[in-house]
């Protein structure tokens, strides 16, 4: 039994140093109306074999398509639902990232899957699990601009039940593993009872899937252990940017299950074996072998491709000593 | 730290800072990096291009002109190319389809030569207008870069804080009446605003020249009005973006410096009419006196078409004449 390895969610688009950045290309080309769709859905498709092949290839063994779609975890939802529309930019959390802003100006409503054609073309090109992630409905709330419903808890409950949808179609098209991005959670803790119920509605037509609540970006000590009552079957905690997170995994039940961010998804500094090695160990022990997933502190595409390339090498390479 | 010495009632035209290439800078950066140009040839073209644009700026009658940067790729990488101590690394993404290649510090940051002052005295002498001194800010080059060789952030800071003052110095020994330190990463983390304000600390105590700071995409609710003890005369901000919701904070905690007030969108291809850019400045001067203004972009132009930044420009111009006509 080894520890499972998996990642957060975004991969690197452009390519290895010297490789043609073929979806910058076609972006660029689109704009002009130089190209067609269908050039862009060649070179979606195409980025997502590359990064599935590369998470397999380091030995990971939950993958997701890297994202390659997706500016950022909402707008692809937002400009698919009833009820947004896209706004101006504003920075992600703290990162040298910005994103375009959802502002609802209507009633929020289902128009059909988002991600399901897209999960379902990773999953048909990867030999291991794909993961499915959507944003979870707080931070959906959080990242957008509310101008319509003038209530949070309106808002966040509306968002949940159409990523309710969203979640049961994924499961319908074969996913067995759904991760729920929740990173604005951690600095909103007054909205943990509000979490619960939208959480509950968001997987509660879930039958097979396992589901991952993630956080990142910070530690979970304003929620404490709160956080494990949140209904899903594993807990995502960063313990790069959020070292205090050990603490708060004190608080957890016995029996949790854990998918720890262990390497640094925003710096490019490779982390040492031993110290790597030492971090899965201790988490290992804590939770113990078998609930224990590893991981990126976030999604990788804060870093350059070669750069993310050896830290899931790294990732892969102790995690699977740790186990053995 | 100094104050304003120009002609007129206030709302002062200016830039922030980068404006579009040309086709022909484009391509000859394309060429020069497939080896196919000498660095002299490109440079010949990155001052034709900028003498363009501080004509350009001078014909619309702009206070404070800027040398537009064309010779500069990245605001952080310009700057990491030429100081020891960071590389230049692979390419990340900052937002919708666009990259930049973010440095790498790999040992201690220092400074073997001026590296903005040449372009500087060059802009300077092609114009009556003063030319700004355009600066990264320490804070934002750390933010902006990795980091393997700092136990902390702060170290990195302020060992940067001393180079860029150092370049800062430089700037206004060879005249600069204006130095801009950007610091679009301030508003980034609210628990590190005091390194941002200790940072720039170090850069401007030195020295005489109204200074300015550029700020921005951030959460203002918070950083506002701590920003206020950032120690710069100016702070220049975004508010087409944010649809002026910024003014909402001033009606509590009254701004207090010389504001460089953005009022055109940089990331949006339409044009604002000059009656709507007229209402914004308006709006603002319940708040603050024209003499303490300073009317510009939201930000750097450089990611428009040359036309949709000219007129953008001119359409700021006009807002201005209009709002002064009426003081």
């Amino acid at each position: 039994m080894s520890v499972q390895t998996t990642v957060i969610g975004s991969y690197p688009k452009p390519p290895p140093e010297g490789g043609t950045f073929v979806l910058r290309k076609t972006l660029h080309a689109l704009e002009r109306d130089d190209t067609t769709p269908d050039d862009l859905k060649a070179a979606h498709e195409e980025l997502t074999r590359e990064v599935i092949a590369e998470q397999e290839g380091a030995g990971i063994d939950v993958v997701t398509d890297g994202a390659v779609r997706w500016d950022d975890i909402v707008t692809p939802f937002a400009r698919h639902m009833a009820g947004f529309e896209v706004g101006g930019l504003l920075r992600f959390f703290d990162n040298n990232v910005y994103y375009r802003r959802p502002v609802c100006t209507g009633p929020v409503e289902w128009r059909g899957p988002a991600t399901v054609e897209e999960f379902k073309f990773a999953q048909s090109v990867a030999t291991v699990p794909v993961k499915a992630v959507i944003p979870g409905p707080v931070t959906f709330a959080h990242l957008s601009i509310d101008e319509f419903y003038n209530d949070h808890v309106k808002f966040v409950m509306a968002l949940a039940s159409v990523l309710a949808q969203e979640a049961f179609e994924l499961q319908a098209a074969g996913a067995t593993v759904i991760q729920i991005d929740e990173p604005a959670l951690l600095g909103a803790p007054e909205d943990i009872d509000l979490a619960r119920r939208a959480i509950k509605l968001v997987v509660g037509e879930l039958t097979t899937a396992e589901t991952i609540l993630t956080t990142y970006f910070g530690d979970a000590k304003r929620l404490g252990g709160e956080i494990f009552s949140l209904p899903v079957h594993i807990y995502g905690l960063d313990f790069v940017s959020g070292p205090e997170n050990r603490e708060v995994l004190k608080l957890a039940p016995q029996g949790t299950r854990l998918q720890a961010g262990v390497v640094d998804a925003r710096n490019t500094m490779l982390e040492p074996v031993d110290d790597l090695a030492a971090t899965i160990g201790s988490l290992a022990e804590t939770v113990g072998l078998e609930n224990l997933w590893v991981a990126p502190s976030a999604g990788l595409e804060f870093l350059p491709r070669e750069k993310a390339q050896s830290k899931l090498q790294r990732l892969a390479q102790v995690a699977k000593k740790v186990g053995a | 730290m100094g104050n304003v010495d120009l002609e007129g009632p206030g709302l002062w035209t200016t830039s922030v800072g980068s404006l579009p290439k040309p086709s022909y800078i484009t391509q000859a950066r394309g060429r020069r990096a497939r080896g196919e140009i000498d660095r002299d040839e490109l440079r010949e073209l990155e001052r034709r291009a900028t003498k363009e644009w501080i004509e350009f700026q001078d014909s619309i009658g702009t206070d404070v002109v800027v040398d537009g940067e064309i010779y500069r790729g990245d605001m952080v990488a310009y700057f990491a190319e030429e100081l020891p101590g960071l590389e230049i690394g692979g390419l990340v993404r900052s937002y919708g389809n666009r990259y930049y290649r973010k440095p790498i510090a790999t040992g201690p940051i220092g400074r073997e030569h001026p590296i903005t002052v040449e372009w500087w005295k060059y802009a300077q002498s092609l114009t009556e207008a003063p030319v700004k001194g355009m600066l990264t800010g320490p804070y934002t080059i750390c933010d902006w870069s990795f980091n393997e060789h700092y136990a902390t952030r702060r170290d990195f800071v302020l060992d940067l804080a001393r180079v860029i003052r150092d370049e800062a110095v430089d700037l206004e020994r060879a005249g600069a009446k204006f130095i801009q330190i950007d610091e679009p990463a301030a508003s980034t983390r609210m628990d590190e605003l005091d390194l941002v304000i200790e940072a720039m600390g170090i850069v401007t105590e030195p020295l005489s020249a109204h200074t300015i700071t550029h700020i921005c995409y951030g959460d203002f609710h918070h950083a506002y009005p701590k920003m206020l003890d950032i120690p710069v005369d100016q702070i220049d901000l975004e508010f087409a973006n944010s649809e002026y919701g910024l003014l909402d904070e001033f009606a509590e905690h009254p701004f207090t410096k010389y504001i460089g007030l953005g009022v055109v969108d940089v990331h949006s291809h339409e044009i604002e009419p000059v009656e709507a850019i007229a209402e914004g400045i308006r709006r603002t001067l319940k708040f603050i006196l024209p003499e303490r203004m300073f009317v510009d972009p939201d930000c750097g132009l450089k990611t428009r078409t040359g036309e949709e930044a000219r007129t953008k420009l001119t359409n700021i111009k006009q807002a201005v004449d209009i709002v002064r006509s009426e003081l």
